[in-house]
């Protein structure tokens, strides 16, 4: 009996010590795995559509604790075999512990195709910010999509204080001064939409006046309050998508066309 | 004047008789009185005993009260969402020693981040059983208990700064609680090379947080060795 006991508790302690399951704590920034990966998909993107004046994305966002909606999203945007790109728009997490980042990110990197991840306000929580960044990069970024700009902001000004601007006009000005050539339209993606508490609503029309001075605004999208809508939020004439949870097991596609564009919802 | 001196002498006679009748009414009443006495006497004694007794008892748990928070053992911890190293006192109390409470002092290692961090943890154990294998094994086959672990840097709130709408988050990112259950060998340290301890034990502990059960919840993707930790330790029993 005791023996029993004895090599039953050695072997539970064996096959626990075999994995990688010390933790230091759910907030360590202690990251496994893929970092870098939003300029890896840059990267990617760029060479895949280079020269392209059509293509087809599509949208996921808000996939906190939705683990297995999001695999089976990965798995049903692959199976269609026609999307070039993914956009995520943010809340990959709930709480911003560390282990929720890199669960996401390993579902996420289940995508046969380039996928960009912009920063929500959960994302934010305790050490979340931190972890986003070595994973996936600075909270603002662009890639260019054939002759698209697609530009990725962070908008969850209430989750800094004013030593980080949020929206960040310095990283607008420099996309408007040093956009590539080949650029004729401009899509931009964020967690919250400007007129959202989140938002710093200050700046509603500047950030506006600055959206309207890229090339070819096609439209803005975002996520955040998991409701399927589409508003021109500022009466003139630019759209601005919402896409749901992933819980409502929802995708959006976008069709990317020398005139115009075409928007999809799909239920997977 | 003769009458005055006469009025005085019969003042005077007057008041002696009088003071000696009191002084006999008093004599009559010695008796009753020493018998009064006595058993005030003998009452005052036991009180006087007792009034220092009562102090003896008092400071005997004033003492014992204090003694009481003398920790029996201390504790070092390795991993399980409480730092990767954590270290602390302990008390273990109970008829058999089964309950144990410590409060352990944990370090986050930087790792990706800017700073690393110290945490606090309280930690409640039960231990059940304990089994006697050979000469100074014993085999301890389950703990199980809960911790309470608080992070101290300023990126966490218990309760959600006013910035937010009421309730909007919903949940405190500094304190965690944890369950876990675990189990322990327990090795006695012969008396004669016994140095600071008379006993030392070695565990491992599973744990989740809150945070981990509420996520897997639902979620058939994530497998136990995503939410669930393990955690190495030992124990010094100092007396």
């Amino acid at each position: 009996m005791v023996r029993r006991i004895i090599l039953l508790s050695l072997l539970t302690a064996l096959t626990c010590t075999s994995c990688d399951m010390f933790e230091a704590h759910p907030y360590d920034v202690n990251i496994t795995g893929e970092r870098g990966v939003t300029e890896k998909n840059s990267q990617k993107i760029e060479k895949a559509l280079n020269g392209k004046k059509e293509f087809k994305f599509a949208m996921i966002s808000d996939t906190q604790r939705c683990y297995d909606e999001t695999k089976d999203a990965v798995d049903a945007i692959n199976k269609r075999g026609d999307i070039d790109f993914v956009l995520h728009g943010g809340d990959q997490s709930d709480f911003g512990a560390t282990k929720e980042f890199i669960w996401m990110r390993d579902i996420m990197n289940g995508f046969v195709m380039s996928w960009f991840c912009v920063l929500g306000n959960h994302d934010c929580l305790g050490t979340g910010k931190e972890v986003y960044e070595k994973i996936y990069g600075n909270s603002d970024f662009a890639f260019t999509a054939g002759n698209v700009r697609v530009i990725c902001l962070n908008t969850n000004a209430m989750e800094y204080d004013y030593s980080n601007p949020i929206p960040n006009f310095g990283f607008l000005k420099s996309e408007l001064e040093n956009l590539p050539s080949e650029i004729e339209k401009t899509i931009f993606l964020m967690h919250v939409k400007p007129k959202e508490f989140i938002f710093n609503n200050n700046v509603n029309d500047l950030f506006q006046w600055y959206i309207n001075k890229f090339p070819g605004v096609q439209f803005c999208l975002y996520g955040h309050e998991h409701q399927l809508t589409v508003d021109d939020l500022f009466k003139d004439g630019i759209l601005y998508y919402q896409c749901p949870s992933i819980k409502d097991r929802i995708y959006l596609v976008f069709t990317i066309k020398e005139d115009g564009y075409d928007y999809e919802v799909i239920k997977f | 004047m003769t009458m005055k001196l006469l009025s005085f002498r019969v003042y005077t006679i007057m008041i002696f008789i009088f003071s000696s009748f009191v002084v006999q009414a008093q004599e009559n009443e010695i008796p009753r009185l020493y018998a009064m006495n006595d058993e005030i006497f003998s009452d005052t004694v036991i009180q006087r005993s007792s009034h220092s007794n009562e102090y003896d008892r008092r400071i005997h748990s004033y003492r014992k009260a204090w003694n009481a928070l003398i920790p029996t053992h201390t504790k070092l911890q390795y991993a399980g969402g409480m730092g990767l190293f954590s270290g602390g006192i302990g008390w273990d109390y109970g008829k058999r020693g089964q309950w144990e409470t410590d409060i352990l002092l944990g370090v986050i290692p930087r790792y990706s981040s800017k700073h690393f961090k110290f945490t606090l943890t309280l930690k409640q154990s039960y231990i059940p059983w304990s089994i006697y294998l050979c000469n100074n094994f014993n085999l301890e086959p389950l703990e199980c208990g809960l911790y309470f672990n608080t992070v101290f840097s300023d990126k966490f709130w218990t309760k959600e700064p006013e910035r937010y709408p009421q309730g909007y988050y919903g949940f405190s990112n500094r304190v965690r609680t944890h369950v876990f259950i675990g189990q322990r060998l327990k090795i006695d340290i012969p008396e004669k090379a016994r140095f600071s301890s008379k006993s030392l034990t070695l565990f491992y502990e599973i744990s989740t947080c809150d945070l981990y059960v509420v996520s897997a919840f639902r979620n058939s993707y994530l497998k136990p060795e995503d939410y669930l930790s393990l955690s190495l330790g030992m124990k010094f029993q100092i007396f």
